[in-house]
């Protein structure tokens, strides 16, 4: 547990001295601001920019426009910058070699992936806190919540998919040892995952829809029971992650 | 007692066969050379021994506990030194090392005066910047620090010393000198100097194998072919002398250098007699006469020819 606490702390330090954790909570909190603001002055912005004399009738702007806009910019930049920040994670510890002092003083190899894993959650977790919290609050002032529904699951949701993303980087390195490594990993997983969602009966059991389905859930567009099985698929799809990380790990030459 | 045994190892990189049965021990509270070529297998074995590599054969026992690979049990009683040892750069020293503590689990009360200690030993009680700009000669007395931080009964390091300039490397040995009695030290080099000014006892790794093995003395009694290196003024004189002296049937070998000559003779008394005889015989004046002792670098040529 002191070695868990001691490389947890070292991953957190690490974070923060190479701005990798500034850098995607202000990414979140950013999005957090433009996603109600872009919501609230799109129809002006489009308005303005059409030539005069010629009008278009765009409906009032809504609460769930802003949660569109939350999961465009969350499911598609944020999840890219969350795979980008921490595609390093393990593949630079074996780039640089610097595991090795560490494991040749006797910590358990498990124990480095486990508080890897629990560094980069707290980071994305965090990240993602701020930016609900956020456009929670603008979106609650300028609109009312009514008519938002399954808000919480939906934005579980994504919350998880964002999990099954770190435990496929740390997998992706530990497997090729190199960041291209991981980033072409986890991308080849999450395009494997796109193109099965093209046909519609696999969406209940595909960890994609977690970041897809989640506006459709709000306006009660998409089942709830799909989308807690297809939650359920993706936690079991981190844990073969995990567990694969650490046999491969385990067995890896240093 | 032997606080290192290794019996039998083999390893193989794809059908290269680094090491082939490779066996040898180590005594407590020794410092062991470990000489090779590079490219010998060195590192390799050394890896082996702290369970980063898997051995395909045989085994090997730290304080007589076997090492497994991959478990780093055994490793809690080794401090390792790595050829290039890589930090986190954007940490300080004493952050580093109070990481490293922590993962060893030294209590907190005792961690910061050890800390403290070591740095002290090896000079950056100062160095309080990040690692990031640490040169070299800083980050391997850095890398001892760490090694040394679980009071290891085995201390390992690979090449210590080979990327260093000769203050760098005069303060490492120094360092290593200093630990001796604490610990034991295996170090591995091709910097034969170093080996004769530190170590008790070496073992030259080739093809695999360990070829020669001893104490330094031991292994220069063994090959206690002496030689003697002559010099003249012109290379008449040295063909005069050359003729002079080989009349002598005591010689196995004459070599001839640029200016002179070394001769080798298992009689060196004989032999020196010989040469000032001719010296004095064909009225030559040389510019320099030596006996040359056996060096551990002309046992290396042999062993590695």
């Amino acid at each position: 547990m002191n070695a868990f606490i001691a490389f947890f702390k070292k991953e957190m330090m690490e974070s923060i001295r190479t701005y990798k954790f500034y850098i995607l909570a202000v990414v979140f909190v950013l999005f957090g601001f433009m996603n109600p603001i872009i919501a609230k002055v799109m129809p002006d912005l489009l308005g303005s920019l059409l030539p005069d004399g010629m009008t278009i009738t765009l409906s009032e702007p809504t609460a769930l426009d802003a949660w569109g806009q939350f999961y465009k910019n969350g499911s598609q930049m944020g999840i890219v910058i969350l795979v980008v920040m921490f595609s390093g994670i393990m593949a630079n510890e074996f780039a640089k070699g610097t595991l090795v002092n560490i494991l040749t003083k006797g910590m358990a190899r498990p124990t480095v992936i486990f508080s890897k894993l629990a560094a980069a959650s707290i980071q994305w977790t965090i990240s993602y806190l701020l930016c609900i919290v956020i456009t929670y609050g603008y979106t609650a002032y300028f609109w009312t919540m009514a008519g938002v529904e399954n808000l919480f699951i939906s934005l579980l949701g994504l919350w998880i998919f964002g999990e099954l993303m770190i435990s496929f980087v740390i997998l992706g390195g530990i497997l090729f040892r190199s960041l291209y490594g991981s980033l072409l990993f986890t991308g080849g997983l999450v395009v494997a995952m796109t193109i099965l969602s093209i046909f519609p009966q696999t969406s209940s059991f595909n960890p994609v829809t977690l970041s897809t389905m989640n506006l459709a859930l709000l306006t009660s567009g998409y089942e709830v029971s799909k989308f807690l099985s297809a939650s359920l698929v993706t936690i079991v799809g981190m844990i073969i992650s995990i567990f694969a990380s650490v046999v491969v790990f385990n067995k890896k030459q240093i | 007692m032997d606080i290192l045994q290794i019996d039998g190892i083999s390893k193989q990189f794809g059908t290269n066969k680094v090491i082939d049965r490779l066996s040898f021990s180590v005594k407590e509270g020794s410092i062991f050379g470990f000489i090779g070529q590079n490219g010998a297998g060195k590192t390799t074995t050394m890896k082996m021994i702290l369970g980063l590599l898997k051995i395909d054969q045989g085994e090997i026992k730290v304080c007589g506990e076997k090492v497994t690979y991959g478990q780093n049990k055994t490793n809690q009683m080794i401090g390792y030194l790595p050829d290039v040892p890589e930090f986190y750069n954007y940490m300080k020293p004493k952050e580093y090392l109070k990481l490293c503590g922590e993962i060893t689990g030294i209590p907190r009360t005792e961690l910061d005066n050890k800390i403290s200690e070591l740095l002290n030993l090896v000079g950056l009680i100062g160095a309080n910047k990040k690692i990031g700009g640490f040169s070299r000669g800083m980050k391997q007395r850095l890398g001892i620090a760490q090694a040394l931080l679980n009071e290891p009964k085995l201390l390992i390091c690979d090449e210590p010393t080979s990327a260093l300039d000769p203050i760098g490397r005069k303060e490492i040995l120094d360092i290593l000198e200093r630990v001796k009695g604490k610990t034991t030290v295996i170090f591995s080099t091709h910097i034969l100097s170093d080996v004769e000014r530190i170590c008790d006892e070496i073992a030259v790794l080739h093809d695999g194998k360990v070829a020669l093995t001893g104490t330094i003395a031991q292994l220069k009694a063994r090959h206690s072919q002496e030689g003697l290196q002559i010099e003249f003024l012109t290379l008449n004189d040295r063909e005069h002398f050359l003729n002079c002296i080989s009349t002598f049937e005591k010689i196995n070998q004459i070599k001839e250098t640029k200016m002179g000559l070394t001769l080798f003779s298992e009689e060196i008394h004989l032999l020196q007699a010989k040469v000032f005889e001719c010296i004095m015989a064909e009225h030559i004046l040389p510019t320099k006469i030596e006996v040359l002792e056996p060096s551990i670098e002309h046992l290396f040529m042999e062993v590695v020819k």
